[in-house]
C-alpha cells in the first residue's frame, strides 16, 4: 500500500511538472503573439445563391424547388438570395462550381442539384458548398412522391438551413389559421391547415359562427380550438388524421384559450364558469378540472412554460392587461410586463430565454418580446394592428396576424425582429395563426 | 322618531359615501367586486344607483299617488326599451351614465314578464388579443345583467354570450368603428 | 486691560487637573488679578507693563547708606571751617615759640663755638704726633704690600696663563664636539631626508597605484555607464520602434477588425458564449497563406462561420514596414466571440 501511494505521489509530482512545462511552453508563444477579436458580425442577411436544379425529365411542371427554397430560406429573415438571372453560371453539381465566380457576386453558399424521376416518385440530389472555404457542407439525396414536390423542397430548406445555422430548419411545419370570408353575405369561418408559406392550405372545420384559439397538440396531430358553432363558445379536439372532433369543454360562460401540455395529456383553460374569467387545467382523459387562478380580474390566455412545470396568462389584476408568470400550478403569480399598459397573449419560447406578447404602445399594437433574464423589453413589430403571435419551434420565426389595409394578413418575422416576410394572401381575412411542432 | 332621523341621517351619510365611492373610484374593478363575490353590497349599491338615476329625486309615493303620470311614464319606458345596445369605453364594463335608465325599463319590463327571456351578447372592438376580448365581452354582458337583476329582472330570464371581438357591429379601424363595437346587446326571444 | 488679559490666557495654561482647585484657583486669580488689574489700570503714564514689573521687583531691595551720607553734609563742612580757625591759632602761638627758642639757640651755639676751637688745637697737636708714628707705619706697610702684590701678580699670570690654556684646550674640545655633532645632525638629516624622500617616494607610488587603480575603476564605471547609456538609448530607440509599430500594428489590427466584421455572419445557434480562435498565416502581399482553427467553439456552423468570415478577404490590410509586418501579422489570431447579438 505505501508503496503504492508513494508512487501515485511520485506520478503527480511528475504530472505536475510536466503540466507546467507545457503550460509554460504553450503559453509563451501564444501570449506574445497578436489576437483579433471580432465580437460583432455583419448586420445584413447570410448571402445565399439557390442554383435552379437540373431536372432530368419526368418533372412535373409547377413551382420550382429552388424557388420553394429560396422564399424559404427568406422568410426565415436570415438569408438573402441571389436571382437566378444574375448568376454567372448554372451549375447542377459539385464539380461545376467555379468558386471565385460565386465570390465574385458577394456569395457565402451556393446550393446546387438535380432532380430525376423514378417511376412515382421524385429524387433530388444536392449540395450545398461553403464558397469562401470551397467545402461542400452538405450533400445528400432524398425522394418524395410526384404530388410532394413542396415536402421536398422544404425538407432541402430545413437542410440547409441547419447546416449554415446550426439550428434545425422549420420549413417542414404546418401552420394552423383562422379564415373569415364575408363576401357572399353570411360570414364564413374556415380553421386551415398549410405548409408554412401558406400553400398547400386545407379546410379543417368551416361555420358561420367564430372559430377561434387554434392550439396544436405536441405531436402536430390534433388541433384544439374554440368554435362557436352552437351560438356559444367551446372547445373541441380535431383529429387532423381523421377528422374526428370531441368537445371538451362547453360550460356557461366562457370556454377558451386552450393549450397543450407538453405530454398532450392536459389542456389549459379558460373559463368563467365560477364568476368571471380563470384558468383551468383540465385533465382530457378524465375531463377533471383544476382552478389554478382565482382572481376578481380577468385571467385568461394561460400557456405552459418552457420547463412545463409553470404557466404564463394574462390578467388585468393591476388595472390593465399584464404578462404573469406562475413558476408552478401553486406559486404566486409574478408579473413580467411592465413597458405598457397592455401586454396579453404570452407565447414563451422552448428555451425559457424570452416570452413573446401583444403590446401597446402609442395607440398601437405590436408584437413584443421580454428577455426573462433580465426583464428587458423589445418591440419586434413596427406594424400597427399585430395579434396571435406564434413561434416555429425552432424559436426563430414567429408568426403574427396583422392588419394589410383593411385586411388581416399573416407575416413572418425572424425571432429577434429581423426582416418580415408576409404570406402571400388568400381570400378574406386571415387571423390565428398557430405554428405547428415538427411533425413527426 | 329621534333615532330614525339619526338612522336616516347615518345612512344618507352611508349612502352618499357609497354614491361617491362609486362615481370617483374605477367602477370596471367596482362592478367586479361587486358581481364576483358580494351580493348584499352589490343591491345596496344598485340601490342607490336607481334613485340617482330616477332622476325625479323624488320618493317612490309618487307613482301611486298620480296613476295619468304613471302611464305616462310606462309610455315613456316603452320607448326606451327599442335602445337595446349599451356601449362602453376602450378596456371597461363600466355601465355609462345615460345608459342607466334604458337599462332599467328593461328590468322593469323583465320583472313585469318572467317568462320574458333576454340574451345578453358582449363584444368589444378589435384592438386587444382575441381571448382577452372574449373576457371583455363577458364582463360587459355580466355588469348588464347584474345591473338588470338588482333593478328587479331574474337570472334565471337571461344569458349572456361574448363575442369578443368577433362580431363587430361595424367594420374598419377607426375610432368611430371601436366606440360602435365595444358593447353588449340585448337580444330578447 | 491688557495686563488682566495676559494673566488670564497664562491661566489657561496652567495644567490643572482638578476642577475644584482650578475653580478655586480662578477665582482667586481672577480676584488677584481682578485686584492687581485694578491698581495697575491707574498709572496711565505707566510704560510696559513689562518693564513695570521688573522695576517693582528690583526696588524691593533698599540702600540706606548713600541716603544718610547726603543728609548728613552741610553739617560736616562747618565743622571742617571751625578746625582751620582753631588750627591757625595753634599755629600761631607755636610759631612764636619757636622764635624764641631760636634766640637761645643762637646764645648756646656761640659758647660751643668757643670750646670747640680749644679742643681743636689740642687734637691737632696730637694729630701731629699721631701722623707720624702713621707715615712710618703706612711705609712698612706699603714695602709689604708691593712684594705681596708682585707675588699674586705673578701667580696671577701664571693661573690666568693656565685658564687661558684650558680654556683653548677646551674650545678646541668644544668645537671639535660640535663640529662632531653637526656632523652626526647632518648625517641624521640626510638619513632621515633620505627616509622622508623614500616614504614619500613608496606613498607616491602608492598613491599612484590607488590613483591608477582608481582610475582604472573610474574608467571602468564610465565606460559601463556610457554602455548604459547606449544600451538605454538603444532600448528607447527599440521601445520608440516598437511603438511605431504598435501603433502602426493597432490601426491595421483595426483595419482587420473592420473587414472581419463586416464579412462575418454569425449563425443563428450562436451564443455570447461560443467563441472560436483561429491562427491565421499571411503572405507579405496580404494574402491569406493559410488558416488554422486553434480552439472551436463547439458549434460547427459557429467555427465555420468564423472560418468562412476569414476566407472571404482577399487580401488583408498589412502595414508597409516589413518589420511590422513580420512581428504581428505574419502570423495572429483571430478570436470571434460575439457580443452584441441581433
Amino acid at each position: 500500500m505505501t508503496h503504492r501511494t508513494n508512487n501515485t505521489y511520485t506520478f503527480m509530482a511528475l504530472t505536475l511538472v510536466c503540466s507546467l512545462l507545457v503550460w509554460a511552453l504553450g503559453t509563451g508563444p501564444a501570449s506574445a503573439e497578436l489576437t483579433i477579436r471580432i465580437t460583432e458580425g455583419a448586420d445584413s442577411a447570410i448571402p445565399v445563391a439557390v442554383v435552379p436544379f437540373a431536372e432530368n425529365g419526368g418533372i412535373p411542371a409547377g413551382d420550382k424547388i429552388n424557388s420553394i427554397v429560396q422564399d424559404d430560406l427568406a422568410m426565415s429573415g436570415e438569408f438573402r438570395t441571389l436571382s437566378p438571372e444574375k448568376m454567372l453560371s448554372l451549375p447542377s453539381k459539385r464539380s461545376e462550381v467555379y468558386y471565385r465566380d460565386w465570390r465574385l457576386l458577394g456569395q457565402r453558399y451556393v446550393l446546387v442539384g438535380q432532380l430525376s424521376r423514378n417511376g412515382d416518385r421524385v429524387e433530388a440530389r444536392y449540395e450545398l458548398l461553403d464558397v469562401n472555404r470551397e467545402e461542400r457542407i452538405l450533400g445528400e439525396s432524398a425522394a418524395v412522391s410526384v404530388g410532394n414536390m413542396r415536402t421536398l423542397a422544404h425538407h432541402i430548406s430545413d437542410k440547409v438551413y441547419e447546416a449554415i445555422t446550426g439550428v434545425p430548419g422549420a420549413f417542414s411545419t404546418k401552420l394552423a389559421y383562422v379564415t373569415l370570408d364575408t363576401a357572399k353575405g353570411e360570414p364564413r369561418y374556415r380553421l386551415q391547415v398549410s405548409d408554412v408559406d401558406g400553400k398547400r392550405a386545407r379546410v379543417r372545420l368551416e361555420s358561420k359562427e367564430p372559430i377561434l384559439s387554434p392550439a396544436w397538440s405536441p405531436d402536430g396531430k390534433k388541433l384544439a380550438y374554440v368554435s362557436f358553432e352552437t351560438g356559444k363558445p367551446a372547445i373541441y379536439i380535431h383529429e387532423l388524421g381523421s377528422g374526428n372532433r370531441t368537445k371538451v369543454a362547453d360550460f356557461r360562460g366562457l370556454n377558451s384559450a386552450p393549450a397543450w401540455s407538453r405530454d398532450g395529456r392536459s389542456l389549459l383553460l379558460t373559463l368563467s364558469k365560477d364568476g368571471n374569467a380563470e384558468i383551468y387545467r383540465m385533465d382530457i382523459q378524465s375531463r377533471n378540472l383544476k382552478r389554478l387562478t382565482n382572481h376578481w380580474s380577468i385571467d385568461t390566455e394561460g400557456v405552459w412554460d418552457h420547463s412545463g412545470e409553470g404557466i404564463f396568462f394574462t390578467s388585468d389584476r393591476s388595472g390593465g392587461p399584464q404578462i404573469y408568470h406562475k413558476s408552478s400550478e401553486t406559486a404566486e403569480p409574478r408579473r413580467i410586463t411592465f413597458g405598457s399598459r397592455y401586454n396579453a397573449r404570452p407565447r414563451p419560447d422552448s428555451q425559457g430565454d424570452y416570452v413573446y406578447y401583444v403590446h401597446q404602445r402609442n395607440g398601437g399594437f405590436h408584437i413584443a418580446r421580454t428577455d426573462l433574464s433580465n426583464g428587458e423589453e423589445t418591440v419586434l413589430t413596427r406594424t400597427a394592428s399585430d395579434e396571435s403571435p406564434s413561434l416555429a419551434p425552432n424559436g426563430r420565426m414567429l408568426i403574427y396576424a396583422t392588419k394589410h389595409s383593411g385586411t388581416s394578413v399573416l407575416t413572418v418575422i425572424s425571432a429577434d425582429g429581423g426582416a418580415a416576410y408576409s404570406l402571400p394572401a388568400t381570400e378574406g381575412d386571415v387571423r390565428e395563426p398557430a405554428w405547428s411542432p415538427v411533425i413527426r | 322618531m329621534k333615532l330614525s332621523v339619526h338612522q336616516k341621517a347615518f345612512a344618507m351619510v352611508l349612502s352618499l359615501g357609497l354614491v361617491a365611492g362609486c362615481s370617483s373610484t374605477g367602477e370596471t374593478m367596482g362592478e367586479d367586486e361587486y358581481g364576483s363575490d358580494v351580493s348584499a353590497v352589490d343591491q345596496d349599491g344598485g340601490s342607490t344607483v336607481y334613485g340617482g338615476s330616477d332622476g325625479s329625486g323624488v320618493s317612490a309615493s309618487d307613482l301611486t299617488e298620480e296613476e295619468l303620470r304613471a302611464r305616462e311614464e310606462r309610455a315613456e319606458q316603452e320607448a326606451m326599451r327599442n335602445i337595446t345596445t349599451f356601449y362602453f369605453d376602450f378596456d371597461t364594463a363600466e355601465i355609462k351614465a345615460e345608459a342607466r335608465e334604458v337599462l332599467v325599463a328593461h328590468a322593469r319590463f323583465l320583472e313585469n314578464n318572467p317568462n320574458q327571456r333576454v340574451r345578453l351578447e358582449g363584444h368589444a372592438d378589435e384592438r386587444g388579443t382575441k381571448e382577452y376580448n372574449l373576457a371583455l365581452g363577458e364582463r360587459r354582458a355580466n355588469a348588464v345583467e347584474r345591473f338588470l337583476i338588482v333593478n328587479g329582472a331574474s337570472r334565471a330570464q337571461m344569458e349572456t354570450v361574448s363575442y369578443g371581438e368577433e362580431k363587430p357591429a361595424v367594420m374598419g379601424s377607426s375610432e368611430s368603428a371601436w366606440a360602435q363595437n365595444r358593447r353588449v346587446e340585448l337580444v330578447f326571444e | 486691560m491688557t495686563g488682566q488679559e495676559r494673566d488670564v490666557t497664562n491661566i489657561g495654561q496652567q495644567p490643572w487637573k482638578s476642577p475644584v482647585a482650578l475653580s478655586l484657583l480662578l477665582h482667586g486669580l481672577i480676584v488677584v488679578v481682578a485686584l492687581a488689574g485694578w491698581s495697575w489700570t491707574t498709572p496711565e503714564s505707566e510704560p510696559e507693563p513689562r518693564s513695570i514689573a521688573a522695576r517693582l521687583v528690583t526696588q524691593q531691595e533698599p540702600e540706606p547708606s548713600p541716603v544718610v551720607e547726603e543728609v548728613d553734609e552741610p553739617d560736616r563742612d562747618e565743622e571742617r571751617k571751625k578746625e582751620q580757625q582753631e588750627q591757625k591759632r595753634r599755629q600761631e602761638a607755636e610759631r612764636k615759640a619757636a622764635e624764641e627758642e631760636k634766640a637761645r639757640e643762637e646764645a648756646r651755639r656761640i659758647q660751643q663755638e668757643k670750646e670747640r676751637k680749644r679742643q681743636e688745637e689740642a687734637a691737632a697737636r696730637e694729630r701731629a704726633e699721631q701722623k707720624a708714628r702713621e707715615e712710618e707705619a703706612a711705609r712698612q706697610k706699603a714695602e709689604a704690600e708691593a712684594k705681596e702684590r708682585a707675588r699674586q701678580k705673578a701667580e696671577e699670570e701664571k693661573r690666568r696663563q693656565e685658564e687661558a690654556k684650558r680654556r683653548a684646550e677646551e674650545e678646541r674640545r668644544k668645537a671639535e664636539e660640535e663640529r662632531r655633532k653637526r656632523e652626526e645632525a647632518e648625517r641624521q638629516k640626510r638619513e632621515e631626508q633620505a627616509r622622508r624622500e623614500a616614504e614619500q617616494k613608496r606613498k607616491e607610488a602608492e598613491r599612484r597605484l590607488k590613483e591608477q587603480q582608481l582610475e582604472a575603476l573610474a574608467e571602468e564605471a564610465s565606460r559601463e555607464r556610457e554602455a548604459e547609456a547606449r544600451r538605454q538609448q538603444e532600448a528607447a530607440a527599440a521601445k520608440a520602434r516598437e511603438a511605431r509599430m504598435m501603433s502602426e500594428s493597432e490601426k491595421y489590427q483595426a483595419l482587420i477588425r473592420e473587414r472581419l466584421s463586416q464579412a462575418w455572419y454569425p449563425p443563428s445557434s450562436a451564443t455570447e458564449e461560443m467563441t472560436a480562435r483561429l491562427q491565421i498565416t499571411l503572405l507579405p502581399t496580404g494574402e491569406l497563406q493559410s488558416v488554422k482553427l486553434i480552439n472551436g467553439s463547439g458549434n460547427t456552423a459557429f467555427d465555420n462561420s468564423a472560418i468562412s468570415a476569414v476566407k472571404s478577404l482577399n487580401r488583408y490590410p498589412i502595414p508597409d514596414d516589413r518589420d511590422t509586418f513580420e512581428r504581428y501579422f505574419r502570423q495572429f489570431t483571430i478570436e470571434f466571440n460575439p457580443r452584441r447579438l441581433k
